[in-house]
């Protein structure tokens, strides 16, 4: 067994939040405001069915990277619109998801593929291993500056679509998903309604990798061995990424679940994330799961959780209870 | 289940022939950035069939060998991690990059969705072939390495695992789970995720190459490889009545041509962790290194 711990709530974290961060955020944000979305849809026939039509979409980014996404809407005969959004955004490791299965619940459904994965790879690609330490010295140009901004542009692609409910738009992933999740519902507070984030990875950098020698994190203990006398400099760019500092800027209900002995993104950071939220939140935390965090008892909870908020017609449908 | 091609053998020894007219060609470099006090990892490359470069990475433990091997086949996905903390401390381990993931995708790059259907229609044409071979060729570099304890020698994964631990009967034990080729037409009928709706794709933009994709899927189903896998092997199973499930393996159970044993996960991640490596470490005369950790108040 592993060296003992105290209670994973109890840990706290040694993330600091700079004063400027906000500004610093506000700055990117800006920036990439500047640049026109440019959003391309071509329809993939062999990937639709008789429910859902699905769409592999570009669009530009910040430094006018352009980013790929698959987007999987009902069709018309199956439902009618308006529908609500939901932004799935990936793991580290694992490709971005086709999301049909959401659109047939009734969701126009994008799969967030951010710089640097597969079809989003001609202009930047840092590779696997590569991406959570690349330009880390410099949080100007740190790869996650323009991946979380991947991930919180696809948001304004959904608003440019008609059948889409902008009122009604939500985000959901786990691990890096879980990351992207809540940096999308902080950057876009104005208009996200719903998050739910599973063992969220990129919280707590420099505990997780005291915590762990897993997959991803242990990528920071490779390049600390390698270049000690770059720990400030590595630590100073995490405060300006991590996910405890976006915290306190998400404004909608959000769900975060956990695995108490996830060896990837230690349970710790996650408290230490969902302490550092002021919105409405709810942990949900399972003893012996590990970087599953739980999914096979969680999921019909995250789908409850995402449909309470953003109504998608196919679930509600479904979940509404029969009566004689 | 797809019933055994009459060129079954032929068809994979025709594999081992071409494999066999290339040599290993291995490049060993050292990967500074990855290497600890403990092991030594390095970027290895191979030549496979085509003939076409693959990647692996190879860690092997400081101190004197020999050391039992652990092959980890790649997964179904662009990318496969580097061995973890605690295989590099135990064992010689090399994780591959079948041709099309990253760090073997020049000149292809695998899509996914879509590597699963790639050349289908076809079992000369199906890339699968070539990515079998991809991994024949990574279990002949790491059952060649001198610091290697011949003896010990495990490969664990997915089907890929099966079928290599089939092809090449020096293994010692197997561990299979989350296997894809196994009954693929029939689980296709009962999923709709992803990579098995795949085949629902082709197959509803294909109707009319059923029989082919059928014929073809024949020849990767692990239980037409099955009585040639003579390691002992677990199977990690699912839950009843579910792909995966221990009815739903049960054939393949009793077509294995070794001594079986199954594991029926408990989804509690940890757990199924922790029971799977102690039995792995079992078969390599390993350490358990279970990762769960006692919570002190």
């Amino acid at each position: 067994m592993s060296q003992a711990r105290k209670p994973a709530e109890r840990y706290g974290t040694t993330t600091v939040r700079p004063a400027d961060f906000d500004a610093f955020w506000a700055a990117i944000m800006a920036e990439v405001g500047e640049i026109p979305l440019n959003p391309t849809m071509e329809h993939v026939p062999m990937r639709s069915t008789d429910e859902v039509d699905v769409y592999e979409i570009h669009y530009d980014s910040l430094d006018h990277v352009r980013i790929a996404g698959w987007y999987c809407v009902p069709k018309e005969s199956y439902l009618p619109p308006p529908y609500p959004a939901l932004l799935i955004v990936p793991g580290y490791i694992s490709e971005p998801a086709l999301p049909k299965s959401w659109a047939k619940m009734g969701y126009a459904a994008v799969g967030v593929a951010p710089r640097g994965k597969l079809r989003s790879n001609r202009q930047f690609n840092p590779g696997y291993p590569g991406l959570l330490m690349h330009n880390v010295v410099d949080r100007y140009t740190y790869s996650y500056r323009g991946f979380y901004v991947d991930a919180a542009r696809a948001v304004d692609f959904v608003l440019t679509r008609p059948e889409v409910d902008t009122s009604r738009i939500g985000v959901h992933g786990s691990s890096q998903g879980g990351a992207l999740t809540i940096t999308t519902s902080a950057l876009r507070s104005d208009v996200i309604k719903v998050g739910a984030a599973g063992a969220p990875y990129l919280c707590g950098f420099m505990d997780a990798a005291h915590l762990t020698h897993s997959w991803p994190y242990e990528e920071i203990n490779d390049y600390l061995r390698l270049y000690p006398e770059r720990a400030e400099a590595v630590r100073a760019t995490y405060h300006y990424f991590d996910g405890i500092n976006f915290a306190p800027m998400i404004k909608c209900p959000m769900l975060v679940y956990v695995g108490l002995a996830d060896d990837v993104c230690p349970p710790e950071t996650g408290y230490a994330l969902y302490n550092a939220m002021t919105c409405p939140k709810e942990i949900h935390a399972y003893p012996c799961c590990a970087h599953d965090s739980g999914i096979y008892w969680e999921m019909p909870k995250v789908e409850a959780w995402l449909a309470a908020q953003l109504k998608p017609a196919a679930y509600m449908r479904h979940a509404e209870p029969t009566v004689g | 289940m797809g019933e055994r091609p009459a060129d079954f053998d032929a068809y994979w020894d025709e594999v081992d022939t071409e494999l066999a007219r290339y040599p290993l060609a291995v490049e060993m470099e050292r990967n500074v950035l990855r290497c600890t006090d403990f092991s030594t990892v390095s970027n290895v490359r191979l030549t496979s069939i085509g003939p076409y470069r693959i990647f692996g990475y190879y860690s092997v433990p400081v101190g004197d060998g020999p050391f039992p091997g652990l092959l980890v086949a790649p997964r179904y996905g662009s990318v496969n991690h580097v061995p973890h903390h605690d295989d590099r401390e135990r064992y010689a381990t090399l994780t591959l990059m079948h041709r099309g993931q990253r760090l073997a995708d020049q000149p292809f790059a695998a899509s996914y969705p879509g590597l699963l259907t790639l050349g289908i229609d076809s079992p000369t044409t199906s890339i699968y072939r070539s990515i079998v071979a991809d991994c024949l060729r990574g279990a002949e570099f790491l059952l060649s390495r001198p610091e290697v304890d011949g003896s010990h020698v495990s490969i664990i994964g997915d089907d890929l695992a099966l079928i290599t631990a089939a092809r090449r009967p020096q293994f010692t034990a197997v561990q299979a789970g989350g296997l894809l080729f196994y009954r693929l037409l029939e689980a296709a009928g009962r999923s709709s995720a992803y990579p098995v709706e795949e085949i629902n794709d082709y197959l509803r933009t294909y109707p009319e190459q059923r029989e082919n994709v059928a014929r073809t899927l024949a020849y990767f189903d692990p239980i037409n490889h099955a009585n040639r896998v003579t390691a002992r092997a677990l199977l990690v199973t699912g839950d009843a009545g579910a792909i995966n499930g221990p009815e739903w393996l049960a054939p393949l159970a009793d077509a294995l041509g070794g001594p079986v044993e199954q594991y029926h996960v408990t989804h509690e991640g940890a757990t199924d962790h922790d029971w799977q490596d102690a039995w792995m470490a079992r078969q390599l005369g390993g350490v358990p290194k279970p990762r769960l950790w006692e919570v002190i108040a």
